[in-house]
């Protein structure tokens, strides 16, 4: 039997068999993402749908049945029942119990007739978004009111007719799609590939050194190069799947936070191939932060320090993720794909947007397969060096 | 020639900053262990003998072939363990008492576990598992985790971990340390045992009771060099080991 297969054997059955490592592990991770966002989703529907279905409470003063009528076909509305002062008025309005007040002057109607101009006061509240509803609502009818009054005095009403106006809504429902998973996903994928790693990687190398295993398995045998694969393959293994988990969780909570009407959200609109070019990203990304983490905690000392070393390293990866969610369209750039950490992300990202070159893609997997092989080699060399593995 | 021998060996460590506080010093280098000498046989107890920092463990690490000295060589049966390292390490067991296995793994899985990386094949494991497992009295705890065994079993457990492959060489840095009254009887038993079987021991150890009663020869290690070394009776004279040892330190403190 293959010496690192042993290795790896004994790293995999560690985690997968202790009932707090497969919590915090595989279960917890999954579990919080989709609290967190089914929440968070719960909360943004709620205030959508409260907006489209409330029914604007008006105040009105002598309002005239044309003015009502116009009003009615806009909004179902319902009319404060009773008489206010006008304090009373302004201070409930501001308390947001009265939507807007309408006043209009004893005779509206008449005085309009007879030429003369009488006055109208619309009050409303701009700092809440009810009350702006409302007054969109009784502007829309003022102004339709007040079309009809001009195209009745007109001599000629045709005249009034100056141009056509129609007005198209465009809507990419797939590009909307696209920018939401864009603005998230990458960010997500690094974010549970680091937490994944960080969950288990000190304890496999640095906690070896801590309790002195360490020595224990070097008099054995086997070859340092063969110590060093069985663990970072064993840690890419352990957390690709805890990835997996935070991933599952995250599709689960996607239909409420990104309010598709509580289906899945259309994943069809990607090819086959841009999920396997997602999957071999993350494979690749894996790796690098596999061997990243466990070159730090060959370093380190004990547990407590290989944590230590590598919070740096997983805040430089928040934030790249953080920035890319904001600036959210990938750049096309060749340089920035051979970036660690940054590439992944972009391309991820530009593959999310359906933007992105097949070059860029290479840059990326080759850049971060490069950076990986050259972490394992020092990693190897750190297995064999009793600076390393015994320092004080 | 002998089984194992040790000749001329030194090594220098680079001190860190945090080091040099502690040791109050301002060289950047330490010299470890200048100029070791010893040797030993199979049917024999070696010990090293020595206050804290005297360079015990960096001697017996460099015998176990997990640090490399500067300069000199280590020979098992002939053969350099320093170009020779995996061959050597077939022979040789490193035990020390500051050894914490992993509390979630049995005895069990750990006796396995270092068996394969030692390769020792299935029948010849369970014989031995069987021998060492009931030595020890761990056979009733085989499949419970380490972590919930009492820290005698614990360091039991170790023991018979790092013999699965039943060493010539046994090398042990200070093997009663820390360790209660039965637990640490059970060990020495046990090294006594070893001898008679016709195995090399080394260990090292800064407890004087510890060389009467097992080593066969002691060498007595002072600031990385042997003061003294012998059997027993040729180390004390007709003195006591105790004052030996202090007017040797004594000596070596005057020197400095
Ligand atoms: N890896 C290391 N790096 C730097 N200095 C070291 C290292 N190992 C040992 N030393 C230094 O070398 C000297 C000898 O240390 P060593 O551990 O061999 O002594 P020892 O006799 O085993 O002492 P103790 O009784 O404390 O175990 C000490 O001054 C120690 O600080
Ligand atoms: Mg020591």
């Amino acid at each position: 039997m293959h010496k690192w297969w042993v290795i790896f054997k004994k790293e995999i059955f560690r985690v997968v068999t202790d009932r707090r490592l497969v919590l915090t592990v595989f279960v917890l991770p999954g579990l919080a993402i989709f609290l967190v966002y089914f929440m968070i989703g719960t909360v943004i529907g709620g205030q959508i749908t409260s907006e489209e279905t409330h029914e604007p409470t008006l105040y009105t003063e002598h309002m005239p049945a044309a003015i009502e009528e116009r009003l009615e076909e806009r909004v179902d509305y319902t009319l404060y029942e009773g008489d206010l002062e006008r304090s009373e008025l302004e201070s409930m309005i501001e308390e947001e119990t009265i939507d807007a007040g309408l006043i209009f002057e004893e005779d509206f109607l008449s005085h309009v007739e007879s030429g003369a101009v009488p006055s109208v006061e619309v009050l409303y509240n701009p700092a809440a978004t009810h009350s702006s509803n409302a007054f969109n609502h009784v502007n829309g009818a003022l102004s339709a009111y007040h079309e009809s009054i001009i195209i009745d005095r007109l001599d000629a009403p045709e005249d009034y007719h100056v141009y056509d106006l129609s007005t198209r809504e465009l809507f990419d429902e797939r590009a909307v799609t696209a920018q939401g998973f864009a603005m998230i996903m990458p960010m997500l994928i690094i974010i549970f590939l680091f937490v994944g790693v960080m969950n288990i990687g000190p304890d496999a190398i640095a906690g070896e050194k801590e309790r002195g295993t360490m020595a224990t398995l070097l008099v054995t045998p086997t070859r340092r190069r063969n110590i060093a694969l069985g663990k970072v393959f064993s840690l890419v293994l352990l957390s690709f799947m805890s990835a997996l988990s935070s991933f599952i969780g995250l599709l689960l909570s996607l239909p409420r936070l990104m309010q598709f009407d509580d289906s899945l959200p259309e994943l069809s609109i990607y090819r086959f191939v841009d999920f396997l070019a997602i999957f071999v990203v993350i494979v690749s990304t894996v790796f690098f932060i596999v061997a990243l983490v466990s070159v730090l905690s060959a370093f380190a000392k004990s547990v407590k320090e290989a944590t230590t070393w590598i919070m740096p390293f997983y805040f430089i990866a928040l934030i790249i993720g953080i920035l890319n969610s904001f600036g959210a369209s990938a750049t096309q750039s060749f340089l920035p794909h051979l970036a660690p950490i940054y590439g992944p992300i972009n391309i991820l990202a530009g593959i999310l947007t359906f933007e992105y070159s097949v070059l860029n893609l290479a840059a990326v997997l080759l850049s971060t397969l490069l950076y990986t092989g050259v972490f394992i080699a020092a990693l190897n060399m750190m297995f064999n060096s009793e600076k390393v593995m015994f320092s004080k | 020639m002998h089984d194992l021998e040790v000749r001329d060996i030194r090594k220098t460590f680079t001190l860190s900053r945090k080091q040099r506080k502690i040791e109050k010093t301002d060289s950047k280098r330490k010299v470890a262990v200048r100029g070791l000498s010893f040797f030993v046989n199979r049917g024999e107890i070696y010990g090293l003998l020595g206050p804290n920092g005297a360079g015990k463990t960096t001697a017996l690490r460099s015998v176990a072939t997990l640090i490399n000295p500067d300069r000199g060589d280590i020979s098992i049966d002939g053969k350099s363990v320093l170009s020779h390292s995996l061959a050597a390490r077939r022979k040789i067991a490193f035990l020390t008492t500051e050894l914490k296995l992993d509390d979630f793994f049995t005895p069990n899985y750990l006796f396995d576990y270092f068996s394969t990386l030692h390769d020792v094949d299935e029948t010849m494991r369970e014989a031995r598992k069987k021998t060492l497992f009931s030595k020890f009295g761990i056979d009733r705890f085989a499949e419970v985790k380490v972590g919930d065994l009492s820290s005698g079993m614990k360091q039991k457990t170790s023991l018979a971990i790092s013999l699965v492959h039943d060493p010539d060489f046994v090398i042990f840095d200070e093997p009663t340390n820390g360790l209660d009254v039965l637990t640490a009887r059970t060990v020495t038993d046990y090294l006594w045992e070893l001898r008679n079987e016709g195995k090399a021991i080394i260990l090292s150890t800064h407890i004087l009771s510890v060389v009467e009663k097992l080593c066969d020869r002691v060498g007595i290690i002072l600031d990385g060099t042997i003061k003294r070394e012998g059997t027993l009776s040729e180390v004390r004279g007709d003195a006591d080991l105790e004052d030996v040892f202090f007017s040797l330190l004594e000596e070596s403190v005057h020197d400095a």
